[in-house]
């Protein structure tokens, strides 16, 4: 129990992964590692692919990414449609791993182009916890 | 001449079809089919009923429908792979006539959609994609098409207005096929004017959820040569997949390296180039999908399968005539019918049987069909 508090609705419930909503909880950002070929996984993973090992640590990961796409919506599923239109992205962090997430809703359009510098924040709502894409420059001034 | 052929195809009218539940649509494309073929359900060794099966009422479909076909007591299983699923039944059916497990196989496409209620049709749409990672920030169907429409509009300049040739071209078409869903064509204006969806994707640029039936005959080399006069060949199967999260997959997101994969392995069984494809069936679930298929498939290089459009190479009469039977935009989209139908557009196509749409000495015909967002793909290559 416990994954379908990650994300601003969850669908999933039981998940050997669920501490990410603890560590985004915190303000942190986490993803794991295996313990045998030290592969990292963003969005975490409880198994190996590549070694088959099942044995991982939780590490924390540098939010800093860049913009590949994203796109607007505005005809949402129904849990999701009081906050039409909303942005959704894809970005990879500086790390490797690829992450889809919501983007803050004050960012500019225009700004919204492939390699746009971006962070990964961790944020929380009535739902649980979240991560978000967001301008770099909010978040430096969110953690003074 | 191939070792598996089709010998029949059968088509039901496309749309909101409240006057019939899923077995009465099925059974619409399989009668067609048999009269094709000009067999009986006795010859019939097998069937795969083929649908998304999370949108029939129906739990277990191929249950019903055999029975309602009369195909008991010979094997039946459906045949899931999201929008792919008739591609799939078909390279199932290959296989199962290749191995000489059955002579005859039948591959029934079928979904009823519109029945669902919005609210259930809104519910479904939400867990299109990654359910743990992805769906909880309210993905659709249509967001995910977009994000690679943005991604390609940023990296070679594609336009909204370019991308709005597509419904253009194939409503224009679904105005000669009586058998699709929208009988009227549209214009860029209102396209370009219609409902915002996702950005950059309006309500024309996407395909419609329907209800609809396709039904495909396939035989073993002998039986084709005895039953008969104008057989089509299964030349080339082509079939890969790709991650199911947008975040595990590689690449700008300007192309889909499924249709590539499933592309290569079609072309490489079939000994066929792209240029060698005199008519082709593509996945036009969006207007971007239509333009980035091109590229995937080799018709055009990358970023410039909107300049075929505007050429005019993808109409009747062009180089490479694309979804002039309308295509999913003007057909309407019933998933698990959808690959089956693309099938029957090119078997006719290849018997010349096309009437004013035929594409003069059309030999090679191409289908490509995708599942779901993106993580399956199915390339299907047929000879006249």
């Amino acid at each position: 129990m416990g994954f379908e508090k990650f994300g601003k609705h969850g669908y999933v419930s039981h998940a050997k992964v669920a501490p990410i909503v603890d560590y985004l909880k915190k303000g942190e950002l986490a993803g794991t590692k295996c313990l045998e070929c030290d592969s990292l996984y963003f969005p975490p993973k409880a198994d190996c692919p590549k070694c088959r090992s099942t044995k991982f640590d939780w590490v924390p990961l540098n939010e800093n990414c860049k913009l590949i796409t994203f796109t607007e919506v505005f005809f949402a599923p129904p849990e999701f449609q009081k906050e039409t239109p909303y942005l959704l992205g894809l970005a990879e962090l500086e790390e490797g791993p690829r992450v889809f997430a919501p983007i803050d809703s004050r960012i500019a359009r225009d700004y919204l182009k492939p390699g746009a510098l971006l962070a990964l924040h961790p944020s929380t709502n009535e739902n649980g916890a979240f991560y978000q894409l967001e301008k770099r420059e909010q978040n430096y001034l969110r953690k003074q | 001449m191939g070792r598996v052929g089709i010998i029949g195809v059968g088509h039901s009218r496309f749309g909101k079809r409240s006057d019939a539940s899923l077995r009465e649509l099925a059974f619409e494309a399989y009668r067609e089919a048999l009269d094709d073929a000009e067999i009986d359900t006795s010859d019939i060794d097998a069937s795969l009923v083929c649908s998304a099966t999370h949108y029939d009422k129906q739990r277990s479909p191929a249950g019903v429908v055999a029975e309602y076909l009369g195909l008991n007591p010979a094997p039946t299983f459906n045949v899931e792979a999201a929008c792919a699923s008739s591609a799939v039944g078909l390279r199932t059916a290959w296989a199962l006539v290749n191995s000489r497990l059955h002579d005859i196989v039948a591959i029934v496409g079928v979904q009823k959609m519109t029945e669902l209620s919005s609210e259930e049709i809104q519910e479904l749409m939400g867990r299109a994609g990654d359910v743990m990672w992805e769906s909880p920030f309210g993905t659709t169907m249509p967001a995910y098409y977009a994000m690679y429409a943005n991604a390609h509009m940023a990296r070679y300049g594609t336009t909204q207005e370019q991308m709005a040739l597509v419904p253009v071209k194939n409503r224009k078409y679904g105005t000669k096929n009586p058998k699709a869903m929208f009988q009227k064509p549209v214009e860029i204006e209102e396209v370009l004017k219609s409902r915002m969806v996702s950005y950059p994707l309006k309500l024309y640029d996407c395909c419609a959820n329907a209800d609809g039936a396709a039904c495909i005959l396939v035989a073993s080399r002998n039986k084709v040569q005895k039953l008969s006069d104008r057989p089509v060949w299964i030349a080339g199967l082509g079939l890969a997949s790709s991650p199911m999260s947008l975040a595990g997959r590689t690449g700008p997101m300007t192309s889909f390296q499924v249709t590539k994969n499933a592309a290569k392995e079609a072309y490489k069984m079939a000994r066929v180039l792209p240029r060698d494809v005199d008519i082709a069936e593509v996945h036009d679930s969006f207007s971007i999908t239509e333009i980035l298929n091109y590229e995937d498939l080799g018709f055009a290089r990358p970023g410039t399968g909107a300049k075929l459009l505007e050429r005019e190479e993808t109409d009747l009469g062009g180089r490479i005539p694309v979804n002039i039977d309308g295509g999913l935009i003007a057909k309407g989209h019933p998933v698990g019918a959808t690959g089956a139908s693309q099938i029957t557009a090119l078997v006719k196509q290849l018997r010349g049987e096309a009437g004013d749409l035929q594409v003069d000495n059309a030999k090679v015909g191409l289908a490509q069909n995708i599942g779901g967002i993106g993580m399956y793909a199915a390339v299907t290559i047929l000879r006249g």
